[in-house]
């Protein structure tokens, strides 16, 4: 009884979002198909390279295990009434913090606390300044990114460079890497750490007082601190709580992805994940259940979109553009009614 | 009368929306030249639905409708009002930036993006309106500085401008003073000569007995019958509102106040633009005891509410709670000393409203004991804690899950008075308690509020409805300008004398 009223809350937010997968698939055809690929054998290789085989689900998986982490960052935010942007750099700072930690204390737990810790800190100057000056986060997170981007990437060119490789950082020591699931492909326990952080923010969210408090806040700050809350401490522990993941998300991937086990010249290894898992974000309706599936399906558009170039040579800029249309199919308000309305006319 | 055609009729008027909800289940209606019709019935009865749906802002799902024996279709408000029938609307419609001037000729300014606007002309057929009718509004001045009367009026008059002869007023004074109230009266009296038809939408009984000629009550999407004012009384009415006998008088026991709970001294506060709302208030409330303010909406009632609820900054004096100094002091601070608030704005601060029923049943006390398994929620607690306060205040709402956008407001309401009641409070502060709360709702909360300081509990209470503040306060207090015009026993006081302490003019000295 319980269980069924509660799923019903949800029918309409996953159904709306199948919809708006279903219209990215069906406009990403006719985008293929007015650009001269033929649309059958571009999804054909996208399925096979993503679903088919073992190594390409282990690639699925292993490309959404950062997506789902930085999507989290975007949802705790959205649901506190936050737009919180700094997922971005974020993973840039967990990556790196995992790499100098880890060269010393050469054990994963290390660098993933490396990275949870890093991601708290770093959320915390964008938080004090919305909370206590009202400077607005979109502005100062998209600003801390660039900061972000270039204090890592001067940490990565003339501290933490690799003597043997100067296109890298020093990699993570052996001992401290992230243990494969499956031997021979790039699935490690990045992606088990991944779910398990969706899960705990599940439970956070929503059933503790912390949570709730949070979720009050964002809905209705009036009424929060008319219930006790102190609207400025959630927009802090969501800032906090947002950076720990988007931290998880950049030591996961250093710490978990063979073969280099470090950050590439230009960040290129690490770059673009935390705008990637806004979508992520917006596609599983800002909730971490729904993020763990949006998540998988935007690991397996990657994943399966190097099939798509090799076989079909489809360039693998396509996918973005699928990945583009579904989210604004899923920004689209009230999608659902539009298409259900045709039909509940008939009925009455 | 009776042999006469309506000018208007409404006939078998039914309304089902989208979600399936049956708003109006055939309902029928006529109004005759030069009368003034009242529409009685509870929130949620279906007047304001039928209203829109004669003002084209609404399509039947069936039914008819006459204007002067002819059918008529309205597609659009101004179709509505090209066919001489106007609406003032509960909410204003009106641009708060501009002034009335401007308000009234707005969208009939003429066509062409470059045209002139021939404003003196309109300032002229105004004026000769307002003299013809003998009330005046300041044309120039921005009409968010002006009163809500005058705002009202304004909207009357962008209507009449127009030459509506039939004219809808939606809960006309439900944002209006008892002077305000008689105002309007008089206004409407005046068109009424002039040959204006007036449909009075209300769920007030006093009122549609002072102003209408014959009342149609609605009930639940029906009509449950049409009378003549003059053959009615407000028992009738009220029967034939709510489907039963409503106790209208509030029992209430003499008692003796016990001791001081709540102390306030020479309190100061702000208002949002730097004001002083409040200057230099000092009263208290003692046990078993239901002190009332009482005045015009605006003279810092909300910023004195806010401030002891520990929302608003105190600049000057000092408010007590059971003899501590809790000045300053937070919310949840305040509620574990044993304060309970019914905010006044119900939808903004009393609740959140995409939030179910079970998360809102304890906000402002999910911090405690009862509620919480460990460091978790436990759900189960607050689901049981949710039905117990749908049982006990018959809150009538689909499920405990269900958001509570969903409820009617004055199911919401009671909800907020169950879960501020279970906070077992010593004083609580009760702001607007029954403000657009259906008939029986409030008739519940008002016998509540007695209830409490019955047991021995000290109540606040503030409201803009006189009648409330009359019938359940012990003592009252009288608030004009951040100030109380005078503290006085609701029995011993003329409602003259109140009415000119409303407006500003010091009661006697109290010693």
């Amino acid at each position: 009884m319980n269980l069924k009223n509660e799923l019903r809350g949800y029918a309409k937010p996953v159904a709306e979002s199948v919809l708006a997968i279903l219209i990215g698939v069906l406009v990403g055809a006719l985008v293929l198909w007015f650009s001269g690929y033929s649309p059958l054998e571009a999804y054909y290789w996208l399925i096979v390279g993503s679903l088919a085989s073992t190594d390409g689900i282990a690639e699925t998986l292993a490309k959404s295990a950062p997506l789902i982490l930085t999507a989290i960052t975007f949802a705790i935010g959205a649901r506190t009434g936050l737009f919180n942007v700094g997922a971005e750099g974020t993973v840039y700072f967990g990556a790196m913090a995992a790499i100098i930690v880890t060269q010393y204390l050469q054990n994963p737990i290390a660098g993933l606390l490396a990275g949870l810790l890093i991601g708290a800190l770093w959320a915390l100057p964008a938080a004090v300044l919305k909370v206590y000056r009202g400077v607005h986060e979109v502005i100062s997170t998209i600003m801390f990114n660039w900061i972000a981007f270039f204090l890592v990437s001067w940490l990565a060119v003339s501290v933490y460079y690799n003597p043997k490789d100067p296109n890298s950082t020093l990699p993570i020591p052996p001992s401290a890497r992230l243990p494969l699931l499956i031997k021979g492909t790039s699935l490690s326990w990045a992606f088990i750490v991944a779910i398990l952080s969706a899960i705990i923010v599940f439970i956070v969210m929503w059933h503790t007082k912390l949570g709730y408090e949070l979720r009050t806040s964002g809905q209705n700050p009036r009424a929060a601190e008319y219930g006790g809350i102190n609207p400025k401490r959630s927009a802090i522990w969501s800032f906090v709580i947002g950076g720990m993941t988007a931290g998880l998300a950049g030591a996961g991937l250093v710490m978990g992805t063979p073969p280099s086990y470090a950050i590439t010249q230009g960040l290129a290894n690490v770059h673009g994940y935390g705008f990637d898992g806004i979508g992520v974000s917006l596609v599983g309706r800002n909730h971490p259940l729904g993020i763990i599936f949006a998540g998988i399906l935007f690991g397996a558009l990657s994943a399966g979109a190097t099939a798509m170039q090799q076989h079909a040579h489809v360039p693998l800029e396509m996918i973005k553009v699928i990945e583009g249309i579904i989210i604004i199919a899923v920004a689209v308000p009230g999608l659902l009614d539009l298409f259900a309305r045709p039909f509940r006319r008939g009925e009455a | 009368m009776e042999e006469q055609t309506p000018v208007l009729e409404m006939r078998d008027i039914v309304k089902v929306y989208p979600d399936g909800t049956k708003a109006l289940k055939g309902v029928t209606i006529k109004v005759y030249e030069g009368e003034i019709l009242g529409l009685l019935g509870e929130n949620g009865a279906g007047k304001t639905t039928l209203m829109k749906i004669l003002f084209g802002m609404l399509k039947p799902t069936r039914g008819k409708i006459f204007l002067r024996g002819k059918e008529v279709r309205f597609k659009s408000p101004a179709d509505a009002i090209a066919n001489g029938i106007g609406m003032v609307h509960q909410h204003f419609t009106l641009v708060e930036v501009f002034n009335a001037l401007e308000n009234i000729i707005l969208g009939m300014e003429g066509h062409g993006l470059l045209s002139k606007i021939d404003v003196e002309n309109a300032r002229k057929k105004l004026q000769k309106l307002m003299d013809e009718l003998n009330f005046q509004v300041p044309l120039d001045v921005p009409v968010e500085n002006l009163p809500v009367g005058v705002q009202q009026r304004i909207e009357i008059l962008k209507m009449l401008y127009r030459d509506v002869d039939i004219l809808i007023l939606d809960e006309p004074t439900a944002v209006l003073t008892p002077i305000e109230v008689r105002e309007l009266f008089a206004v409407l009296r005046k068109l009424k000569e002039q040959g204006k038809t007036i449909i009075f939408i209300s769920h007030k009984l006093n009122e549609v007995m002072e102003i209408t000629d014959r009342v149609t009550v609605i009930r639940k999407g029906e009509v449950v019958g049409t009378v003549k004012t003059s053959e009615a009384t407000p028992q009738l009415l009220a029967r034939m509102m709510v489907g039963r006998d409503v106790v209208l008088r509030i029992e209430k026991p003499p008692k003796e106040p016990g001791e001081v709970i709540f102390r306030v001294e020479d309190l100061w506060v702000k208002g949002d633009r730097g004001e002083d709302a409040v200057r230099g208030l000092t009263f208290e409330v003692r046990a078993g005891e239901i002190f009332g303010i009482a005045g015009v909406e605006g003279n810092g009632q909300s910023e004195l509410i806010e401030a002891i609820a520990g929302l608003r900054k105190v600049e000057k004096g000092k408010v007590y709670l059971k003899g501590v100094d809790i000045t300053g002091k937070r919310p949840r601070e305040l509620y574990d000393m044993g304060m309970a608030h019914i905010p006044e704005d119900r939808t903004h601060m009393g609740l959140i409203l995409e939030m179910s029923v079970m998360e809102n049943s304890i906000l402002g006390m999910h911090w405690r004991k009862e509620f919480s398994k460990g460091f978790l929620l436990d759900w189960n607690k607050v689901e049981e804690h949710a039905k117990r306060l749908i049982e006990e205040f018959e809150v009538s709402a689909p499920g405990t899950k269900a958001p509570v956008k969903s409820l009617s407001g004055g199911n919401q309401q009671k909800l907020i008075v169950a879960r501020e009641v279970s906070k077992r409070p010593d004083f609580i502060i009760a702001a607007q308690p029954t403000r657009g709360v259906d008939v029986a709702s409030t008739e519940y909360i008002r016998n509540y509020l007695v209830k409490l300081r019955n047991e021995n509990k000290a109540v606040l209470l503030v409201s803009a409805d006189l009648d409330e503040v009359l019938q359940l306060s012990d003592r009252m207090a009288i608030m004009y300008e951040g100030q109380f015009m005078g503290i006085v026993k609701p029995d011993e006081v003329t409602e003259e004398q109140i009415g000119l302490m409303m407006g500003g003019v010091k009661g006697e000295p109290q010693k």
